[in-house]
């Protein structure tokens, strides 16, 4: 026995602190046993006990936190999935999630960026709802990342004015500079407005589980604070292309195929209105520019 | 000419004893910046002596929390403590980290920076928590070249603080206080004394915490932190969501009378209290230090004492503000 190897002395203590069953199964499986042979039973050669606690009541400590925190602190980053689910089912997906996807850095705010793809690996083939739980998750985490990731407060603010300032003869041409903090996403699930109502009903009443519809998302960021703007599919199209850098011209093509069938949309006018509220949100573009820099300078 | 015996001998004399608080200003009480009191914070901008900032929570965000922080640098004094450094742990040093801790540092200037003389993982995995050391002259000389390093990396003296602990290892030979000692003198760094951990943990192992309070080198204790704990009558966990209680008000006196007055720092993580009662609290510890100094309003009786569902070291986490 290595009691006194310090490597030895850790590894097997996190195998057997991070062991889902409890200090006991930790100790006695082969991962803990290859590094220090002491199993649950001899558990005092290698931790000592107190005058109250046995060496597997104090390990277990460690162990009991562990899971305890990393669930709590995922619970932060998925609140409205959280109160959807309840908290048993939710803490439960996340003690699953946590043995597949143990942190591996220093920050806390990447604990849950594997989420959303741990959702889908263990999607349940015939299981609709689960994929709104996939929407639901991928929202938050967005919205997670978008609160404390780059912005454009710091910076100055596009005015729609500047575009009307260009010759209408190159519009087609300018490409946009979506905000580093614009996501757009498309989901099965009315997500969006999910997390509205939760938000804004009282912890005591549960809300139902919506019915598919898709619905199309932009977060982005403004003065700090992390906002959702529901889209129509040509909106979507058009700042899903510019976001890709895509011409104007080519991004109101797409935008065009996608509003064919809509006719609540009559794009010749929609078009304006939505490039100045985009402008005046200033969570939408950063700049402008056209296929060559010297144009607008 | 070569120096004389003399002046080389005083130079020893000199250069091995530290200045008290390794030079370092007395900031006198401080507060952890949490996100829930951002808002009072810059509203009222209370009068507070200074704040000690998670280094983890600020030096990845681009979002309010570096916002905020950049606006009270501009007001308060600074310190940063954070808790992923994991010195005491057998896998590299994640230089990463390092780079983003010292640039942080060059960008908000705080008057040092610290960690906990522990290991937060291995094998490439993060548990978040603050795990004890083996104490052995193995594992010391392990942790001062890494503290050689990490001081090297960021061209300052470092400071490390004693965690609380629950579990003591049969290959242990040293004791707590004098693998402090040690590492402390032998790495040059400075101390950060948690007297509510050295209480904690002396409950847990059966020491005297006296005993602890008297062996550290005094000088190089920079700052002093206080904390309310749970007592689960076989054991202590340290919370961090109580008021601080007497027994450890006296060991910060023992403290205090050593090391003299040292940046003290009030931790409080989990249900945390509105912040005109912390800073009522934050009072009640300057008074323990400078009796003579404002007449002192005691916090709130009705400071909750809710359930805590005793999770050591509580986390940090930035709350997220969404419309
Ligand atoms: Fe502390």
């Amino acid at each position: 026995m290595k009691h006194n190897d310090l490597d030895r002395v850790q590894r097997w203590m996190h195998a057997v602190i991070t062991h889902p069953d409890g200090i006991v199964a930790g100790a006695d499986a082969d991962k803990a046993r290859e590094l220090l042979d002491a199993g649950a039973g001899n558990l005092e050669s290698i931790v000592t006990r107190s005058t109250h606690l046995t060496a597997a009541e104090r390990l277990a400590i460690y162990g009991n936190a562990y899971y305890s925190r990393l669930i709590d602190c995922t619970g932060e980053v998925f609140p409205v999935l959280k109160r959807t689910l309840g908290e048993e089912v939710f803490n439960g997906f996340v003690f699953g999630y946590l043995q597949n996807y143990p942190s591996t850095s220093y920050t806390l705010h990447h604990l849950g960026r594997n989420f959303v793809g741990y959702l889908s690996e263990t999607r349940p083939e015939d299981a609709q709802w689960s994929d709104f739980l996939i929407d639901l998750a991928r929202l938050e985490w967005e919205i997670y990342d978008v609160f404390d990731g780059p912005g454009l407060e710091e910076k100055e603010s596009f005015e729609f004015e500047s575009l009307l300032e260009i010759d209408p003869a190159r519009w087609l041409n300018l490409r946009f500079k979506t905000a580093p903090c614009l996501r757009l996403l498309t989901t099965k699930y009315p997500v969006n407005n999910h997390y509205t109502l939760v938000r804004g009903t009282d912890e005591a009443i549960e809300i139902p589980f919506p019915g598919p519809e898709p619905e199309n998302i932009a977060i982005s960021r403004r003065d700090y604070v992390v906002r959702r703007y529901h889209l129509s599919l040509p909106q979507y199209v058009l700042l899903t292309e510019l976001q890709k850098g895509e011409p104007l011209g080519i991004a109101l093509e797409s935008c065009a195929d996608a509003a064919q069938n809509d006719p609540s949309i009559n794009l010749e006018h929609d078009l304006t209105n939505w490039f100045s509220y985009w402008s005046s949100e200033q969570s939408f573009f950063e700049n402008i520019s056209g296929e060559s820099e010297s144009q607008f300078s | 000419m070569g120096r004389s015996r003399s002046t080389v001998n005083f130079l020893r004399i000199v250069m091995s004893t530290p200045l008290p608080r390794l030079g370092h200003p007395d900031l006198v009480f401080g507060l952890g910046l949490r996100t829930v009191h951002y808002t009072h914070i810059l509203e009222e901008e209370p009068d507070i002596d200074w704040f000690e900032i998670i280094s983890e929570n600020y030096m990845d965000s681009q979002g309010r929390p570096r916002h905020v922080l950049n606006r009270i640098a501009e007001r308060y004094p600074l310190v940063m403590h954070g808790v992923s450094l994991s010195i005491g742990s057998t896998d590299p040093l994640d230089h990463t980290y390092l780079k983003k801790l010292k640039k942080l540092a060059a960008e908000i200037k705080p008057h040092w920076v610290s960690d906990h003389l522990c290991w937060t993982g291995v094998a490439g995995k993060n548990t978040h928590d603050l795990l004890p050391m083996l104490l052995t002259e193995h594992s010391l000389n392990h942790v001062i070249e890494r503290i050689r390093i990490v001081q090297d990396v960021l061209e300052r003296r470092f400071v490390f603080e004693n965690p609380s602990s629950y579990v003591g290892f049969t290959g242990s030979t040293l004791t707590e206080w004098e693998f402090l000692t040690r590492m402390a003198v032998e790495a040059d760094c400075g101390l950060l004394l948690d007297v509510n951990n050295v209480y904690v943990s002396s409950r847990n192992h059966e020491f005297d915490p006296e005993e602890f309070i008297d062996a550290i080198p005094a000088n190089r204790v920079v700052q002093i932190h206080l904390a309310g704990h749970t007592d689960c009558d076989t054991h202590l966990i340290d919370t961090h969501d109580h008021p601080v209680i007497d027994q450890v008000w006296d060991l910060y006196r023992k403290a205090v009378a050593r090391c003299g007055p040292v940046s003290t720092l009030l931790e409080w993580d989990a249900n945390i209290p509105p912040f005109p009662d912390l800073h009522a609290e934050v009072l009640k510890a300057k008074h323990q230090l400078r009796p003579e100094s404002e007449r002192v309003k005691e916090p709130g009786e009705d400071l909750a004492k809710t359930d805590s569902s005793s999770v050591p070291h509580p986390l940090h986490h930035n709350k997220v503000e969404v419309q």
